[in-house]
């Protein structure tokens, strides 16, 4: 029972976290737009929410704490207070106190406990500024268990409205249509328009109105939301509403039920009707017990509701909540099955039977299918960490006195969970940066001729088996002298060396590049820059920034999709295999041995009209010649050419085996460091192929022909 | 107006609000005595109001009601289709501007 009791706390813990998490999105969107009801609804609805659910859990601290949040929201929603900066400020304040207060069940620490009062005061201060004016209403008291909602507008019911103007109605200049409009916004509606009154062409005052509407609204909001859309035309029309009877959820709506409830029929003149073979809606009209007109209204009120239970059973039944570690050991059970699929289709291949190969081929089909299945239930949009941000920037800016606002775009990206759990810092990083010393104080920005608002901006785009990632402030940017300077005298390049913008500008990224006191004159740009670079090669990605001064920056990262299991391609280095992931591969060409030595001391092949780099894999891990499977260098060389960071390199092997799925394993701590390499797996006959880190191969190649093109010039 | 041996084509004006209703009607009126066809050509609407939109559904009758025909030509912009489907003029949502006719309840 204790146990049970555990897990059913958990869960509300998850679920109270997932409402803060949406109450902080809410919050910080009616910044802007403190007048919007639906917002301040929403937000009443998740604190009240919360409060219900840790009243009924023994979470007396939070409840009591959510009950002072939902008050004061309360006075705001029926617009006895208005939503100010401050008081958006305080309610997120009491949405980091509340989440402080989950973790804790019993008696509070004297820190959190002191907190929690004085933020309770600051919420009864505000909420007394609002009594004075607003009728007394009884409070419920604070430890009690959830209460019905307070007030009826939280329940979503469905209205039956007949809006029906005075034919003058245009004569004050009423825009009909914007008012219907404006109702049918409100929540899932079907209007329907009658015109029966309207009179032949020639008749027709065009000044007057004739046409009424029936509108069926079911909506989480209460009648004065409704009658609040019509308030300047109360004297110009008529307006009816009534709430239809609810149903539970799945029983079928009848028609007479409805008719019966709207007062056109009684139950017993129905039980009569429906003893007749014909339809209920005919029989009724045939004896006069309705007129047409009212069934056909009945009849749009059937299909109404009938749409808004299909759509509620739709939405419930959308996702299923599971828990994250029972995902994880379904991706490694698949990355099993995957290994084993690798040795069945190696002993088929051994044995040479007909029926075992169709066997493995079908396997082969089947794990890949359930390797995609698998890992795209992993699959997360990005957007729930681009919303911590909005948070972070707000506050910041609050704290340096900087006017900003964080544009984000792309939310609905999809990356591997662990992905998006390692993309945080980083982003944070970066974020933090453009905030601190990107963006410029407002009058400096009006100086420059800038809006006082500065903007970062964060967009999320897919790129083949990719996610590019881009942060970029309007800020006042690095200066390009600046950096090169400090990366001569830091020995990165030479003093008369020529380098690309590109190449120039990620030199910051290297460590030991940034000290707090460089780069621009204000102290700390490029603090942590390689602690971002680290933590995106961590993730097998790529990181790259471009900037112009007093212009802004940009720093673009290349994350892949997922961790987990990837195609590779496999090639023999020596006695050795090895794994290329494949969605770097551009291609595999053959030169003849000689070809390839003419080219000298530059290592440059030409691959489709381009000039590539290329290093030899054989001597890059200090193969002696004996380890080949041909002594000395072989006549013909096989040549990866593979892309990372924008640029081919191409990876001469012994040779190229063919494609298969990588289960990636990580490497053991001692090997993490190894230049050339990211991983290893594990083949289908049980030896181990390590997988090579292209993006590192390649700053090795550049490197090498950086220094040595410099070294010859010089 | 362009009067010809076709259908009669009333090019509409940008806003079709209530003062612009009476010009409407009697251009309606005036057209369909004629006894063609008329064509409506909604390229250039950007706003189209109740009491204009009753005077094409009253025309269309008359239209309807006398055998001549009366349609659009042209897409009206997303805008006045949106609100026009809000407000329950439209059967289902439109895929183009340009079904509008076939689309309007009742017309």
């Amino acid at each position: 029972m204790a146990e049970s009791m555990d897990k059913f706390k958990e869960t509300f813990r998850e679920e109270a976290f997932e409402l803060l998490t949406h109450l902080e999105d809410t919050l910080l969107e009616l910044e802007s737009q403190p007048l919007n009801g639906e917002l301040i609804n929403a937000a009443f609805r998740a604190i009240h929410t919360v409060k219900g659910s840790a009243a009924m859990f023994g979470f007396d601290n939070v409840s009591r704490f959510a009950h002072e949040m939902e008050t004061a929201l309360d006075l705001c929603r029926n617009g006895t207070l208005s939503i100010t900066k401050e008081f958006i400020g305080l309610a997120l304040k009491g949405r980091d106190q509340l989440r402080q207060l989950m973790e804790f069940e019993g008696p509070l620490p004297e820190a959190v406990s002191s907190e929690s009062e004085s933020l309770l005061t600051r919420f009864k201060e505000f909420a007394d500024k609002g009594r004075p004016q607003a009728a007394p209403k009884p409070q419920a008291s604070p430890h009690s268990a959830p209460e019905a909602a307070p007030a009826a507008a939280l329940i979503t019911r469905t209205f039956r409205i007949s809006f029906k103007p005075q034919e003058g109605i245009f004569k004050n200049g009423t825009k009909v249509l914007n008012l219907i409009e404006e109702l049918a916004a409100l929540g899932q509606a079907d209007v329907i328009p009658h015109m029966e009154k309207l009179p032949s062409l020639a008749e027709l005052d065009p000044e007057a109105c004739y046409t009424w509407w029936e509108i069926l609204l079911t909506a989480a909001v209460d009648e004065n939301a409704i009658r609040d859309i019509f308030i300047f035309v109360e004297d110009l029309s008529e307006l009816k509403i009534d709430v239809a009877s609810g149903k539970p959820e799945g029983e079928p709506v009848r028609l007479g039920e409805i008719l019966v409830d709207r007062g056109d029929v009684s139950s017993g003149a129905i039980r009569e009707a429906l003893g007749s073979q014909k339809k209920l809606g005919e029989v009724l009209v045939e004896q006069k017990i309705v007129s047409k007109p009212q069934v056909e209204s009945a009849l749009a009120e059937q299909e109404h509701l009938k749409k808004v239970q299909e759509r509620a059973v739709e939405s419930s039944t959308a996702s299923i909540r599971v828990a994250s570690d029972k995902l994880d050991a379904l991706v490694d059970l698949v990355g099993e099955l995957v290994t084993l699929q690798a040795r069945l289709s190696q002993t088929s291949l051994v044995l040479k039977d007909a029926s075992l190969s169709s066997i493995a081929e079908q396997f082969e089909r089947l794990i890949s299918q359930l390797r995609d299945n698998a890992m795209s239930i992993r699959m997360l949009p990005i957007g729930s960490t681009f919303n911590k941000f909005r948070r972070l920037v707000r506050d910041l800016s609050l704290e340096l006195g900087k006017e900003m606002e964080l544009v984000t775009e792309g939310a609905e990206t999809e990356l591997d969970k662990t992905v998006i759990e390692k993309l945080g810092d980083p982003l944070v990083h970066l974020i933090r940066n453009s905030v601190d010393h990107g963006i410029e104080r407002p009058d400096l920005r009006e100086k420059a001729g800038k809006p006082r608002t500065g903007t970062i901006r964060l967009v999320a785009r897919h790129s083949g088996a990719y996610v590019l990632i881009q942060v970029s402030d309007d800020g006042k940017g690095l200066d390009r002298d600046a950096i090169k300077a400090k990366a001569i005298e830091r020995g990165f390049i030479a003093a008369n060396q020529e380098v690309a913008d590109a190449e120039l500008y990620n030199l910051i990224f290297e460590p030991g590049f940034s000290t707090a006191k460089m780069v621009t004159n204000v102290s700390g740009r490029g603090v942590g820059m390689d602690v971002v670079k680290r933590e995106i090669d961590s993730l097998g990605g790529t990181a790259q920034l471009s900037t112009e001064i007093g212009r802004g920056m940009t720093v673009t990262l290349k994350i892949p999709l997922t961790l987990a299991i990837i195609d590779g391609l496999l090639v023999r280095i020596g006695r050795e295999f090895f794994v290329v992931p494949l969605s770097s591969v551009d291609g595999c060409i053959e030169m003849r041995a000689e070809s390839l030595m003419k080219l000298g001391e530059r290592r440059i092949i030409s691959y489709r009209d381009e000039l590539v780099p290329y290093i030899n894999m054989r001597s890059f891990f200090d193969f002696g010649e004996g380890e080949g499977e041909t002594e000395g260098e072989p006549e013909v060389e096989h040549i990866v050419i593979a892309s990372a960071q924008d640029r081919r390199v191409g990876l001469v092997v012994d040779q190229v085996v063919g494609d298969s799925q990588i289960v990636i394993k990580p490497l053991g701590r001692m090997y993490r460091d190894v230049d050339g390499v990211s991983g290893a797996t594990i083949l289908g006959d049980g030896t181990v192929a390590l997988i090579l880190d292209v993006n590192r191969l390649a700053a090795v190649v550049q490197r090498g022909n950086g220094l040595k093109a410099a070294a010859g010039e010089a | 107006m362009e009067a010809g041996q076709g259908p009669t084509v009333i090019n509409l004006g940008a806003s079709l609000t209530v003062d612009k209703a009476a010009a409407l009607k009697d251009e309606l009126f005036a057209a369909l005595s004629k006894g063609g066809s008329v064509l409506l050509n909604l390229s250039a609407v950007e706003e189209l109001d109740l009491s204009c939109l009753q005077v094409m559904y009253a025309a269309r009758a008359q239209a309807k009601a006398s055998g001549c025909g009366l349609h659009f030509s042209g897409q009206a912009p997303e805008r006045v289709v949106s609100r026009l489907s809000a407000c329950g003029f439209l059967r289902g949502p439109t895929e183009r501007s340009g079904d509008l006719e076939s689309a309007l309840v009742g017309f």
